[in-house]
Parts: structure tokens; C-alpha cells; sequence
């Protein structure tokens, strides 16, 4: 008797595997979730987020644009009418919402330059940082307090009174330079013989002007002969 | 007899990889937290919708306050009636079961921090995470002599127009330098320039050894 319905079981051995096959593809139908899981884990997002990393103070992006270090690329991720009022040297812009266009992405995910988002304050600059970094771009920084600390930082420093620590006129020597190097002019600093300023313009049709003083290097003394 | 076989080993192959399919799926572990938007879904949510709201739009009942600051910011002095979630324990478990429990009474969750930047990272993290009901409140809050202060905050201020303020200090320079009575340049008297050729002297290519 037993061996007739194993028998008989067995025949449909290979209706009842083609079974088997379809229930397990429906478990496909749970893979449409997982497309939301892009990105890194959030234990990992929230960890990046968390530590201060990705700011760059008003001052050193300042420095780093002055000595025109090649592997800055700024980004401005306010809406083109502020962008084309002011922004900062040879920034480009992405306005927040196409952040995460197409065009956009070979400006950001990739790992030649320093990225540095900024806007008026840092907050949009966060979002499109936090965004980012949840599709796993590297090299991506904010500029903390953004153009509206760089406005009262760079542009127009302010003066430390007498009983600040000495680094505080250093900074503000610092910053007073900077600020002539990108634009401001200072009526005590005349002097009778123009002096070769090297300005960059502000307007982004003309191309940059940068006079370049060639160092002529003192070939080494060579020995003996 | 040979056809046998062959089936038999078929079905053993198809049972094998049946097997390893079942293992596979019972060790994947599922990961704790998932995310519930992609970040295209996350972008125009930001870009779009409304997601501030002040200290006077408060609706008492239908919100709990969340300080995002750390412990020790808190005991120093918080808004009436605010939980506390310090920012890098969102994702602990007796945070999510607190944010649980909010949502599933229907309920805002409002988070302030020292300032709206701060609240920023919980609030994109919670609300990829899947909490729609999440706003940020907008204050700046600080400390004088341990009272604590709230003020109201603007989001991405209008920046300075820095363009005019470069242009109006190039004027204040050029109208100083109107200012300036230039000294005439003396003339001087120059000799007739002499032109001495001087001849270069070639020099012999170092030899070896010298």
C-alpha cells in the first residue's frame, strides 16, 4: 500500500518542485523594498553626520582659495538668482533640488577634488551633504556659517579690541588681506606708486586675471668647477 | 535502468539547490533599521514641503517637544514639557521605542536643538527612516546666567549684497585717492644713455674631471 502512494508521489515529483519554484519567486515580490535601501546603513549615516568633519571654517577655505589649491571645487547650492549676485571664485551652481540630477552627479561623486558646499547659512549646505553621503560620495565638505559668516569673517572682519589674546590680530591681519585679495578696497592703504595687486573679478565673464611673478631659481653653486 | 538515473539525479540537484535557497533566506538577517525613502523621495520632501514651525504655532496636545541636544545641555535648562533624545542615540532602542510610541499616538514630533543646524541630522535620518510627522522648531537657544533664552530663528538668512559692498569701498578708495595731492615727479636730467656692448663670453662646455 505505502509503496503505491510513494509511487504515485513520486510521479508528481516534478509538479510539486515547479511548485516549490513559483513560491520561492514570490518572495521576489518583497525585492521592491530593498530599492529603498539605497545607500549606507543609517548606523552609518548617523555616524558621519555626527562628527564635525565635514566643516571648513571661513578662514582656511579663504587660505586654500588664495593659494589656489587645484584640488578645490566649490559648490553653490542656492538658487541661481543668489548665485549670480555674489558667489565665491570660480564656484559652480546646483541649486538644492538638483542635487541629485544626473549632470550633477560628476561633480560630486567622484575622488580628484575637495568638494565644499555652501549657501547663505549651512543649513541647505547640510542637506545636500547628508544626502550625499547616504549615496556614498567621499570628499564632500561644508563650509560652516556659509556666505553669510564669510561676509562678516573675510570680507568685512572685525576688528579685535585691545583686550583680545594677540592670535586674534593675527587672524584679523589674516582676514584683512584676504578680503583685498578678493575685492575690498581700503582707503589707508594708498600708496603713491600703484602697487601690482593681484585681484581676482568679481564678474564671472571676464576671465581671471592672475599676474603670475615668475621665480627665477638660483641655479645651485656647484661645486669644485 | 539509465533513465532512472538520470532523473534521480536531477531530483537530487533540484532538492540540493531548493536546500540552499531555504538556509540562505533563514540566516539573512534583517538589518535593524531600514530606510523607508529613497533619497530622490527625501530631496523634494525637503524642497517642498513645510517642515518649520514655531515656538507660538505649538498645538500642546497634539506634539511632544524632542531636545536633540546632549544630557548634560538639557539638565542645564530645556523647554517645558521636552523629552530628551541626544542626537547620536536616535537609533538606540529605547529611543525608537519612545518615537514609536509617539507616532503611533498621532502625534508631531518636534525637535529643537541650540539651533535649527543642529536638529538637521535627526531630522533627515528620522524621516528617511519612515516618521512623516516630524517638524523642526525654530529657535536659537542660549544661556544668561543659567536662565535659558529662546529667540526666534531664520532659516538661511538673506545674504549680505557683497557686491555693493565692495563696489562702495573701490569708491570710498577712489574718492581718498582724489584726496591725495600727488608730488610732481622731479625731472631729472638723464645723460645720453651710452651703449656699451658687452660681449658674452662663451663658456668653454665643462670638461670632465676639472
Amino acid at each position: 500500500m505505502v509503496n503505491r502512494k510513494l509511487v504515485k508521489f513520486l510521479s508528481l515529483r516534478y509538479k510539486i518542485l515547479a511548485l516549490i519554484f513559483i513560491v520561492l519567486a514570490g518572495g521576489l515580490v518583497l525585492l521592491p523594498k530593498y530599492e529603498k535601501q539605497e545607500g549606507i546603513s543609517p548606523e552609518d549615516l548617523l555616524s558621519n553626520s555626527i562628527s564635525p568633519e565635514r566643516y571648513i571654517t571661513t578662514d582656511e577655505l579663504a587660505d586654500r582659495i588664495i593659494n589656489q589649491d587645484p584640488t578645490l571645487l566649490l559648490i553653490d547650492v542656492r538658487d541661481e538668482n543668489n548665485y549670480k549676485k555674489y558667489s565665491l571664485t570660480d564656484a559652480i551652481n546646483i541649486p538644492l533640488k538638483k542635487i541629485l540630477d544626473e549632470d550633477s552627479e560628476p561633480y560630486l561623486n567622484q575622488d580628484e577634488y575637495d568638494v565644499v558646499l555652501f549657501s547663505n547659512d549651512n543649513f541647505y549646505s547640510d542637506q545636500a551633504w547628508i544626502l550625499c553621503t547616504r549615496l556614498g560620495y567621499k570628499n564632500l565638505h561644508v563650509l560652516k556659517g556659509g556666505i553669510n559668516t564669510w561676509y562678516n569673517t573675510i570680507i568685512n572682519p572685525m576688528k579685535p579690541t585691545e583686550n583680545m589674546a594677540s592670535n586674534q590680530f593675527d587672524l584679523y591681519a589674516f582676514r584683512k588681506a584676504a578680503s583685498m585679495y578678493f575685492g575690498v578696497a581700503y582707503p589707508d592703504k594708498i600708496k603713491k606708486k600703484p602697487t601690482i595687486i593681484k585681484r581676482v573679478s568679481t564678474s564671472k565673464a571676464a576671465p581671471k586675471k592672475v599676474i603670475v611673478k615668475k621665480k627665477k631659481k638660483k641655479m645651485p653653486v656647484e661645486g669644485g668647477c | 535502468m539509465k533513465e532512472l538515473e538520470k532523473t534521480k539525479r536531477i531530483s537530487i540537484a533540484a532538492v540540493l539547490t531548493i536546500l540552499v535557497v531555504i538556509i540562505a533566506l533563514l540566516s539573512y538577517k534583517r538589518p535593524k533599521y531600514l530606510y523607508a525613502e529613497n533619497t530622490h523621495d527625501t530631496l523634494d520632501k525637503i524642497t517642498t514641503s513645510n517642515y518649520f514651525i514655531a515656538l507660538n504655532d505649538i498645538e500642546k496636545n497634539n506634539s511632544v517637544l524632542v531636545d536633540i541636544r546632549n544630557a548634560f545641555d538639557f539638565n542645564k535648562g530645556h523647554l517645558d514639557n521636552a523629552i530628551n533624545i541626544a542626537s547620536p542615540e536616535i537609533l538606540r532602542e529605547e529611543s525608537s521605542i519612545i518615537l514609536e510610541r509617539i507616532k503611533e499616538d498621532n502625534k508631531t514630533i518636534i525637535l529643537y536643538g541650540k539651533n535649527p543646524n543642529e536638529t538637521l541630522m535627526a531630522y533627515l535620518l528620522l524621516s528617511q527612516l519612515g516618521y512623516d510627522n516630524i517638524k523642526i522648531l525654530t529657535v536659537n537657544i542660549s544661556y544668561d546666567q543659567n536662565k535659558l533664552i529662546t529667540e526666534n530663528a531664520v532659516i538661511e538668512d538673506t545674504a549680505p549684497d557683497i557686491n555693493a559692498y565692495i563696489q562702495e569701498s573701490v569708491k570710498k578708495k577712489a574718492e581718498a585717492m582724489k584726496k591725495l595731492v600727488v608730488k610732481p615727479k622731479p625731472k631729472t636730467f638723464s645723460a645720453p644713455k651710452k651703449v656699451i656692448p658687452v660681449k658674452k663670453k662663451k663658456k668653454m662646455p665643462v670638461e670632465g674631471g676639472c
